[in-house]
């Protein structure tokens, strides 16, 4: 699953390259040092590091739902220490 | 090494351990409409996104009328990244409005506002009058011709109010029109008196909550499941519409980067076409639904003089709805509720393709 976004997001990210590359800027952005196909690459960059978070956070919240629902989240105060 | 010894350092003066504690005890009740709380979090984390990026623009804007204007061109076209960090205000400022806009329908609904929540649903009450006045007095911040002729409209109605209006429409704009007074005024509004009244009740908002707990909605009392904790269960769930939240204002401002318009000549006539922000849309359709004049009185000021009445009833809607603070269902103020959703979506979206 985690594989496929990837793949999908290189592709997309190489689709969006090749239809902006050296496109001119939107007239909103006149005078930008950004050129247009870098600011949307800049984006679905974005958007994967996002998709990679909430991933990494949904697995940690099931982890941690899992510890929670087998009642052994409390520390025992009389536990030893293995060192 | 270095963590190790300032952490000793911050435990041997302040009660660490008394704060972890108080975030273990804290616990959300689980229920189908639990999602609503999550609108809370996300308005508030637009709101600091506001700040932010609010606080690198004024490092560049200049306010005064003869280089307002320019000045925003300069920060759109020859600052770097700039246009991103104004597209990124402009847009935050309507996904905040619009967040808080969910988030009051809600509440509203949810009947959040009973006993003993009444502070808390005024708080709330309050900042969306400030956010609006954020997005009005940033909006005229551009100096454009579309902004300044808002302005004049929105300080010209307000100046329909019976009794008050006059004196309200002259403070807002400094003078009898809107002029490099009103920009002054504005600019100390939105980046000075506002940010400090937010801060205020945001921080008493937040802290009601706190004292007060999550609301459960009445239908809900029965049909609970396990209370979750607040960390990290609902930290990590807040974390995740955050992001989400802040994916979609960047998408927002590359695709749609923040316009502008014209430079604001005080002498031009007035643009064709023009229409209010979004959030004022509902406002503007009403206005237009009453003649000029009704039984020789200003049909404007009856319709200022409705809307107000309107908006004060549901302010004091926890002090109203009597049934819902005794615990017991009150399905006329449910139907009150959708009454003033569906007539706000509908006069927005007939407002907008108008």
């Amino acid at each position: 699953m985690v594989r496929s976004s990837f793949i999908l997001g290189i592709v997309l990210f190489l689709i969006t390259a090749l239809f902006n590359y050296a496109e001119p800027a939107p007239a909103d952005l006149a005078g930008s040092p950004y050129h247009r196909h870098i600011i949307y690459q800049a984006l679905i960059l974005f958007w994967i590091g996002i998709i990679g978070l909430i991933v990494i956070i949904v697995m940690k919240l099931r982890e941690t739902k899992r510890i929670q629902d087998m009642d052994v989240h409390k520390d025992a105060e009389d536990a030893p220490f293995l060192d | 090494m270095i963590s190790r010894r300032l952490e000793d350092w911050i435990t041997e003066r302040y009660d660490v351990e008394g704060l972890h504690r108080v975030l273990r005890a804290k616990y959300v009740p689980s229920h189908r409409y639990e999602a609503s709380y999550f609108t809370g979090g996300l308005t508030l984390f637009l709101f600091v996104i506001q700040f932010l990026t609010g606080m690198g623009l004024a490092l560049y804007y200049v306010p005064h009328s003869e280089y307002a204007y320019k000045s925003i061109v300069d920060i759109t076209a020859k600052l770097n990244m700039g246009w991103f960090f104004r597209s990124l205000h402009h847009w935050g400022a309507q996904l905040a409005i619009a967040s808080l806009f969910i988030h009051f329908f809600t509440n509203l609904l949810l009947k959040a506002y009973r006993k003993p929540r009444e502070l808390i649903w005024i708080t709330g009450f309050i900042m969306i009058t400030v956010l609006i006045f954020f997005g009005l007095s940033g909006y005229f911040l551009i100096w454009d011709q579309r902004a300044f002729t808002a302005i004049r409209v929105a300080t010209g109605g307000a100046g329909n109010l019976p009794l008050i209006g006059g004196p309200i429409k002259i403070f807002l704009r400094g003078g009898i029109d809107v002029t490099q007074e009103t920009l002054t005024r504005f600019y100390a509004f939105h980046v000075s008196i506002l940010p400090m009244i937010s801060l205020i009740i945001i921080g008493l908002h937040v802290l009601l909550v706190q004292v007060h707990g999550m609301s459960v909605p009445i239908s809900q009392k029965d049909k609970q499941g396990k209370p979750q904790p607040f960390f990290p269960n609902v930290f990590y769930k807040d974390l995740i519409i955050w992001l989400l939240g802040i994916g979609v204002l960047a998408t927002l401002a590359v695709i749609f980067p923040a316009p502008i318009g014209a430079k604001a000549d005080p002498m031009a006539p007035a643009p064709e076409n023009i229409k209010p922000e979004w959030y004022f849309l509902f406002l503007f359709q009403t206005l237009r639904l009453f003649p000029g004049q009704i039984a020789g009185l200003n049909g404007e000021t009856i319709a200022i003089t409705v809307i107000s009445l309107a908006v004060l009833f549901v302010f004091l809607v926890p002090f109203v709805d009597k049934r819902s603070s005794a615990g017991k269902p009150s399905p006329v103020y449910t139907y009150v509720g959708v009454f003033y959703l569906v007539y706000f979506v509908a006069m927005t979206v007939i407002g907008f393709l108008d």
